[in-house]
């Protein structure tokens, strides 16, 4: 396959995104539609061929280190389909105005780009770049629910963000400062010499910290309550389903190209342990679904972080399986929260009302706390697997911190099950039950779900044929070498795609 | 460029950063909370520039007829700060007419209060009692109710 496609999976929906308004009105639903189609072929594509050997596009021409490099190994592939298919998913369909739905179009659009080139970046400005891009729409989409909680949740997002581009920024230019390249695979070639020393690993900590933002990553993920609480559920889905993701799979490569130490796989360890006490305790305390959701959100990014501090394939291997199970479940779950979005109390009975989508719930609930035939225990089991195999005490205690937090997951998502089977509250609380139309969810949500529903138990039937790809995916991925000598091939070559 | 006027800068653009981070993380007023982030952003773009400095260099440009013998300071540098200001006036903008919007549906700059009233809005919103209150300021029950009767109960008991 020619790597010049690679730039299309960014370029199309850019441009898609600002002509959008420039398209005469019969066609104008239908461009955004067709152009993540078109994304999601290009990356199905890409990633049947970036199977057997990475694809590399240096952009305009230009060699690297020099020039800006597009980098497709199998997993950047994989997650270009991912954002394709998650955004169709999502998709503002209508209910809207028709100015505003145009807007809102426009800006899904512009986040899937971002994050399509967020994953296919392989120079760190281009990330930051991305990262900006997927961040101010992110914003935008917030925002878009126009009460006035959402305002003020936005706003204290967007401080805690643009702090968070500040300190990755930050890092950098300290990155830059001591090794004079930006490039991902010049910096993987430098790093022993430049970059594994305190303050190589001080800017570490801070990209960390920064991309961490977008990661829910401990210490800088007060935002996430608050906005997937205040926004619509098909935003608090995008962004806790893929946006989120995305920043991970980047602090993924910095660590397996760039900075290989075991004091970054201990940060990483440390932060993502804390995380995932801190969230699943805040979940079992919330009261109100949308919010026990965002703190379980939390929990499982936590956990995707002790995956990915596990050195070696196996470690990337867990981080993949965390990270692709929580991409597929938590958008489900946010938008059959969307109308029940309310305290547990007001669940009471919701399955005799929706019986679908009750038990779309519990199957979601299942696979999230790792019950055996479904998908969230492959994941769960490649991580205590890939934990129990390092001699450091650290692991060994973050494959606790994982089995304690699960039985608290247990608990609070069963809890919620079983008050949506439960009989419904009579007498003087019935004020608390909203019965009605607002207690159904609109067909929409149902599908989309359903599509969700749908990957999860195609992917429970099929797990004996997944873990190969995965196997392969994750030795490609944690091999910095190989990434090395196919974005800087000794010969020096003058045509435009390094080949 | 003298060695002193180079240090000079550079201890202005790390305190311009810990001024701003510092002045993020104690504000209350929302203006005062976006002024301390474009200090903040002015003093990494500082920081960015004299990571490009070179001792006697020229300005990178290439000109006709001249020969390319001088020293010129790094622009890949350059290039990234002017990125950078653009997407922090950007940020900025959109910080400001977020707060404007927040300031007419809750009337208040102060980010105390107006977080406490998102709060109780989205408790609101979602029909559940807040987690904490004056009633119980360590929060309520830590179970939410299971059924009807341990509903009444609870709340008889919090009453």
């Amino acid at each position: 396959m020619n790597p010049s496609f690679i730039a299309l999976v960014v370029a199309l929906p850019l441009l898609a995104a600002f002509l959008l308004p420039l398209v005469p009105k019969v066609l104008r639903r239908l461009v955004g539609p067709l152009v993540l189609l078109v994304v999601a072929a290009l990356g199905m594509a890409l990633w049947q061929a970036s199977l057997s050997e990475p694809l590399v596009l240096a952009v305009g021409g230009f060699r690297p280190p020099l020039g800006i490099v597009f980098y497709v190994d199998s997993v950047a592939a994989l997650f270009v389909l991912a954002v394709a298919l998650v955004t169709l998913l999502l998709w503002p369909w209508g209910g809207d105005a028709s100015e505003n739905l145009d807007r809102k179009q426009s800006l899904t659009l512009v986040l899937a780009a971002a994050c399509a080139g967020l994953t296919v970046s392989g120079d760190l400005f281009n990330v930051y770049v991305f990262y900006e891009l997927a961040a101010v729409t992110s914003y935008g989409l917030a925002a878009g629910s126009r009460t006035a909680a959402a305002q003020v949740a936005t706003f204290r997002y967007v401080i805690l963000g643009s702090l968070g581009s500040l300190l990755a920024l930050i890092g950098i230019t300290l990155i830059y400062f001591r090794s004079g390249t930006l490039n991902l695979a010049h910096l993987a070639d430098l790093a022993p010499q430049t970059l594994h020393d305190p303050l190589g690993l001080a800017a570490f900590f801070l990209i960390l910290l920064g991309l961490g933002v977008k990661a829910e990553l401990f210490l800088v993920n007060t935002w996430a309550p608050e906005v997937y609480a205040t926004a619509e559920a098909r935003v608090s889905a995008l962004l806790a389903g893929l946006v989120s993701k995305l920043a991970l799979l980047v602090v993924a490569r910095l660590l397996v190209l760039v900075f290989p130490l075991p004091e970054a796989r201990e940060a990483l360890l440390v932060l993502g342990m804390l995380g995932m006490i801190s969230g699943e305790f805040a979940a079992y305390r919330a009261r109100d679904i949308k919010r026990m959701l965002a703190w379980s959100s939390i929990g499982q990014l936590g956990a995707a972080f002790i995956a990915f501090a596990i050195p070696g394939p196996a470690g990337v291997a867990a981080g993949l399986a965390i990270a692709l199970h929580h991409l597929v479940v938590k958008p489900a779950l946010f938008l059959l929260a969307e109308r029940w979005g309310g305290s547990l109390a007001r669940l009471a009975g919701a399955a005799r009302r929706s019986p679908l989508g009750a038990a779309l719930f519990a199957l979601f609930a299942l696979s999230l706390i790792g019950v055996p035939p479904l998908p969230g225990f492959w994941a769960k089991y490649l991580l205590l697997s890939g934990l129990a195999a390092q001699p450091d005490n650290l692991y060994l205690l973050a494959g606790l911190v994982v089995l304690v937090t699960t039985v608290v997951e247990a608990v609070y998502l069963f809890r919620v099950v079983g008050v949506m089977y439960g009989r419904e509250a009579k007498g003087e609380d019935a004020g608390l039950t909203n019965t009605g139309s607002a207690n159904t969810q609109p067909a929409s949500a149902l599908a989309g779900s359903g599509v969700f529903a749908a990957l999860l138990l195609a992917a429970a039937l099929a797990a004996p044929l997944l873990a190969a790809p995965l196997g392969r995916m994750a030795t490609q991925m944690s091999d910095g070498a190989a990434y090395v000598a196919r974005v800087l091939p000794s010969t020096a070559t003058l045509s435009g795609a390094a080949q | 460029m003298s060695e002193f006027a180079l240090l000079t800068l550079l201890i202005g653009a790390l305190s311009l950063i810990a001024i701003g981070i510092g002045g993020l993380v104690l504000s209350r007023n929302l203006f005062r909370i976006v002024l301390a982030l474009s200090l903040a952003e002015a003093g990494a773009n500082l920081l960015l520039v004299l990571v490009g400095f070179r001792r006697d260099a020229i300005a990178p440009i290439i000109e006709q007829g001249h020969a390319l013998t001088a020293t010129m300071v790094d622009p890949i540098p350059q290039a990234m700060v002017l990125t950078a200001i653009v997407i922090g006036v950007g940020v900025q903008a959109l910080a400001l007419s977020l707060a404007i919007r927040a300031y007419v549906a809750y009337g208040t700059l102060d980010m105390n209060v107006m977080r406490s009233r998102m709060e109780t809005d989205i408790s609101d919103a979602a029909g559940a009692q807040p987690a904490t209150s004056q009633h119980a300021p360590a929060g309520g029950r830590p179970l939410p109710p299971i059924s009807a009767p341990r509903l009444a109960h609870n709340k008889g008991a919090q009453g």
